[in-house]
């Protein structure tokens, strides 16, 4: 059974590279302290975005039903992929072992919704009772003639981070390469770890399609599994805001001699910066100087339009807690929009994203490794930030200790990357922070603020 | 593409309104004809017969595949009973990802931030069993976050593996991982059986026991007890208190999560901000009776409270619509002797009064609803009251013994002669009972809103989770205050429904009236 210990996982050859990187995806959580995802969930993050796939987890009920619809994920055609299929593992199906039932749920899907792929995810149940999916993937691929795609990340084996590196690999090794383009450019590219959250995707697009570079695969926002398929036919693939994709960009340097840039489309200075990358190593002068002209452009039209909202924002102190590559990216946002981050977490970031947000927060920033929410929330208190942003998890709590937040995470509402992102940013930090409600929120109610005597002697 | 030629500001959008626009649909379009996307008419004709009696045929002897699943799991339920106590930790042994989606789920429906903690159980514990993952959890959990008790329930993996909590738990003590005479009741939750209903059962009957074995039983206290059972609205709790303060009872609820789930913005972020007493929890055994106000949820506990606390009275009520409300007070009013409060009896005449208003318009609609066991018996029950018919009652957790219940419901009540009961079913067979018998509305949780999508049916958002619309939680729809709640919600959908049906000027609009 090749359930991939994360020990394997890690020492995988494209993690190489990034050698001091490791710790990042190998920590264990803590028993006992509040955790976030599991594997299973970074891989579901990862591919469920493939809109034309059939999705189905294998195992009991809720680890789907509690998940399934939750990811703001969005697709502009098919929308099989927000349908939750799962095989309501029973105790009768646990004991006699669940691959039969299976293999049953794959033809009855199959047969039922003709989806362009299956994609079907082990948890832990089935995965500690060794149950080997793969087998009935492939003999399900055999019956039905659709790809049926084994995802190896029960729970058990790490976090959110770890999963989705599964989903990385998975998709180097049934996915990728199994189609060729109708046609392909000179100036093809991948995108990779950009999952369309609230359709940010849409306005990364328009940009390329301006500069006449064709996204040849989107891994895996707004997807589909053909196009996702042709990834190997890309001139170059773009890895946006993911450490945990690392693999698939090095597998496919790897294998198919596909060059990769990193970088994130958080803030005017990433995005102008990332665009540059990419032409660069496309290699096209014409190309290099549209895309020259086209930044210094937009950089102008977003400053101006910025202009009456970073008056405002001018100053204001934001603690900022998500991970990875935004641990610095989304400082570098705010400071386009006249802001000042006091504090980054470094959670799931790499020696070199833990360098570029040191650079960023300048000498007084504070550097968490990991805070619960009550040290959070001390931190904006004791430090006098204005807002938390941060992700859902915090949300609640900090409203109720009256701050200010916003989500940047997975369940964020609103697109924030490239350059309309940022305007949509700053919109969202500014009706943050404006919100009438605070004022009333932190007024003491008109009895409490009054001293004995006083109401008496207004009347 | 906005290329920055022009001096015009960029134009920003959210994705809401940004594909309504035709350039977006335009592209959208030619996209599909480009791949090798079946053309519309295609996706028409599937999607037609997706709407057939041969294809509803086909769905329901799907046997393998769950589609859409409307059930949660055990420990899931066992979290919010134990979230219900003062002080108290929930704590599950098991893989991490399981309490993260817990977390994020109650969160979601509550807006409120929720404590929960896992074992972290890895690839090694899923080999050698979880021993060493429950000592190290309970002592961090005990340190990081200083509970009053911690309330121990398990995932699928642990029960796979088969640890045994009790002696496990033992072990931490002895090894000093935490104290002692720290409450640390348990419960097994496997969710391959039962749902998050069992969950709720199973760790309520564990925590009542833990606490009455702690402490003799004393003389009676002359208080009731009240079991909410997993109930996702804090303003039910808040409504059965306000009652019973009307007869002038003291009550314990068992367990409290109304000012856990929904406590007031103060500035202070408070890990425990209420629940159940500890002290009166473990006083609850001298009360003269235990009422439950779900059956499904509660069956296990019930019986245990009636073998064990020998009180006057154990039993489950429904105080959902009228009779089931009346048969509440009746029996507080018997248990207490206390006559019903004027009050309350006044609130009963306001309900009477707003059923005799909008009956007219709910009359003979029919309709479907799917969720846990008590909701929909309640709600059905109360909807027939209003002369309503009950088409589908569908509950994916539901057993034998609800069937029997819904069944004999429908049986003996000339509204309910066409209703059908559906257990271990899904959305998506509902989808396919929505399309070949259609009802006027249908009653579920967020996830009906795909199913009022594709069928055009009005939801009336009741039940659990609720993720996108605000607040209903914070109303209640248990007591006569709640069914005016529902009555309102249900009304209000049918006139809306018919403005929508009437609001094209010159076509349909000859109903279109002010006055409903
Ligand atoms: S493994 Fe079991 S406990 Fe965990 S989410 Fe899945 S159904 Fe629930
Ligand atoms: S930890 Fe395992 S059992 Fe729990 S949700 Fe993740 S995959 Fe499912």
């Amino acid at each position: 059974m090749a359930v991939p210990r994360a020990k394997e996982l890690i020492n995988e050859p494209s993690c190489e590279h990034k050698q001091k990187d490791k710790a990042a995806c190998r920590k264990a959580p803590e028993p006992g302290s509040s955790s976030g995802g599991c594997a299973f969930d970074g891989a579901t993050i990862a591919l469920v975005p493939i809109a034309d796939a059939a999705h189905l987890v294998h195992g009991p009920i809720a680890c789907w039903g509690n998940a399934w619809g939750s990811r703001n994920s969005l697709s502009s055609g098919p929308s099989l992929y927000r349908t939750a299929f799962t095989t309501d593992l029973s105790e009768n199906d646990i004991v006699m072992g669940g691959e039969e039932k299976l293999f049953r749920a794959i033809l009855e899907i199959a047969g039922r919704y003709s989806p362009k792929a299956l994609f079907v995810y082990l948890t832990c149940v089935p995965a500690s009772t060794g149950e080997d999916i793969e087998s009935v993937c492939k003999k399900a691929s055999r019956e039905t003639g659709l790809p049926v795609i084994p995802v190896m990340a029960p729970g058990f084996v790490g976090s959110k981070v770890l999963g989705t590196r599964v989903a990385g690999d998975t998709l180097l090794k049934h996915v990728i390469g199994t189609r060729e383009p109708k046609e392909t450019t000179p100036f093809d590219i991948a995108l990779i770890g950009e999952y369309n959250v609230s359709g940010e995707l849409w306005d990364i697009l328009p940009v390329f399609t301006e500069l006449g570079i064709r996204v040849l695969s989107k891994i895996t926002g707004d997807g589909r599994f053909e196009e996702v398929a042709t990834a190997h036919r890309a001139k170059l693939s773009v890895l946006i805001c993911s450490n945990a994709l690392i693999n698939l960009a090095g597998g496919l340097e790897e294998r198919y001699g596909i060059p990769f840039v990193e970088g994130s489309f958080f803030g005017l200075k990433e995005t102008n910066g990332l665009l540059l990358r990419i032409v660069e190593r496309l290699g096209d002068a014409a190309l290099i100087e549209k895309t020259r002209a086209f930044t210094q452009a937009m950089t102008r039209k977003t400053l101006q339009t910025l202009e009456p909202i970073r008056k405002r924002l001018l100053g204001k102190r934001a603690v900022l807690y998500t991970g990875g590559v935004k641990s610095w990216s989304v400082i570098s946002a705010l400071k386009d929009l006249g802001m000042e981050v006091i504090a980054t977490s470094t959670r799931k970031s790499t020696e070199q994203d833990i360098a570029k947000a040191k650079e960023l927060l300048g000498d007084q920033g504070i550097l968490l490794t990991r805070a619960s929410g009550e040290e959070l929330l001390e931190l904006v208190r004791t430090r006098g930030a204005d807002m938390l942003i941060a992700g859902g998890r915090n949300q609640y709590a900090a409203l109720k200790s009256r701050i200010p937040f916003l989500d940047i995470n997975q369940e964020r509402m609103r697109g924030y990357t490239g350059y309309k992102g940022l305007i949509r940013l700053a919109k969202d930090v500014d009706r943050a922070l404006a919100n009438p409600v605070w004022r009333l929120v932190l007024e003491p109610a008109p009895w409490e603020a009054a001293v004995p005597g006083e109401l008496a002697a207004e009347v | 593409m906005d290329t920055g030629k022009t001096n015009a500001p960029l134009g920003i959008k959210d994705h809401v309104e940004l594909f309504q626009e035709e350039r977006y649909q335009k592209s959208f379009e030619a996209k599909r004809a480009a791949s090798e996307m079946p053309c519309e008419e295609d996706v028409l004709k599937v999607s037609e017969w997706t709407k057939t009696k041969e294809y509803k045929e086909k769905n329901f002897a799907r046997e393998a595949a769950v589609i859409n699943p409307a059930k949660a799991c055990q420990p899931l339920g066992a979290v919010l009973c134990s979230l219900g106590f003062e002080g108290t930790l929930p704590f599950v042994h098991g893989s991490q990802g399981c309490v993260a989606y817990f977390r994020t789920y109650f969160a979601r429906h509550f807006k409120e931030p929720i404590a929960a903690v896992s074992s972290s159980m890895t690839e090694d514990a899923a080999v050698f069993g979880g021993l060493s993952n429950m000592i190290e959890g309970l002592g961090n959990a005990y340190a990081l976050y200083k509970p009053k008790m911690i309330a121990v329930s398990t995932t699928c993996m642990a029960e796979v593996i088969g640890d045994d909590l009790n002696a496990f738990i033992k072990n931490a003590k002895e090894q000093g991982a935490i104290p002692e005479d720290l409450p640390v009741p348990f419960a097994h939750t496997p969710s391959f059986v039962g749902s998050h209903l069992t969950g709720y059962d199973n760790i309520l009957k564990g925590i009542l026991q833990a606490l009455s074995e702690a402490r003799a039983k004393g003389s009676p206290n002359g208080k009731v007890n009240i079991i909410p059972g997993f109930d996702t609205y804090p303003a039910n709790i808040r409504e059965v208190k306000r009652m019973l303060k009307a007869f002038g009872i003291e009550a314990t609820i068992l367990a409290d999560t109304s000012d856990v789930v929904d406590s007031p913005n103060t500035g202070d972020y408070h890990l425990y901000p209420a629940g159940t007493p500890l002290e009166e929890a473990l006083d609850a055994q001298n009360a003269s009776a235990t009422l439950a106000l779900q059956r499904y949820s509660t069956l296990k506990t019930l019986e245990w409270v009636s073998q064990n606390w020998a009180q006057q009275k154990t039993l489950a009520l429904r105080p959902i619509g009228v009779k089931g409300t009346d048969a509440f007070m009746e029996a507080i009013s018997e248990i207490t002797g206390k006559p019903i409060p004027e009050e309350l009896e006044k609130e009963r005449g306001r309900l009477l009064d707003a059923m005799t208003d909008s009956s007219a318009w709910i009359h003979g609609k029919r309709f479907a609803i799917y969720g846990d066991p008590d909701l929909v018996l309640g709600l059905t029950s109360f909807l027939m009251e209003l002369g309503a018919e009950p088409a589908h009652l569908l509950c994916t957790n539901g057993d034998k013994e609800f069937t029997k219940e819904a069944e004999e419901m429908l049986s003996s009540n000339p509204f309910g002669a066409s209703g059908k009961v559906y257990t271990g079913k899904d959305l998506w067979h509902l989808r396919s009972l929505l399309f070949t018998e259609p009802v006027d509305f249908f009653i579920g949780n967020a996830h009906g809103k795909y199913l009022q999508r594709d069928t055009g049916t009005p939801l009336v958002r009741i039940g659990f989770p609720i993720f996108d619309r605000h607040h209903l939680h914070r109303y209640p729809i248990l007591g006569y205050q709640g069914a005016l709640n529902v009555l309102t919600m249900v009304v209000n959908t049918v006139l809306d429904e018919l403005d929508r049906k009437t609001d094209v000027p010159g076509k349909t609009d000859i109903s279109f009236d002010l006055i409903r």
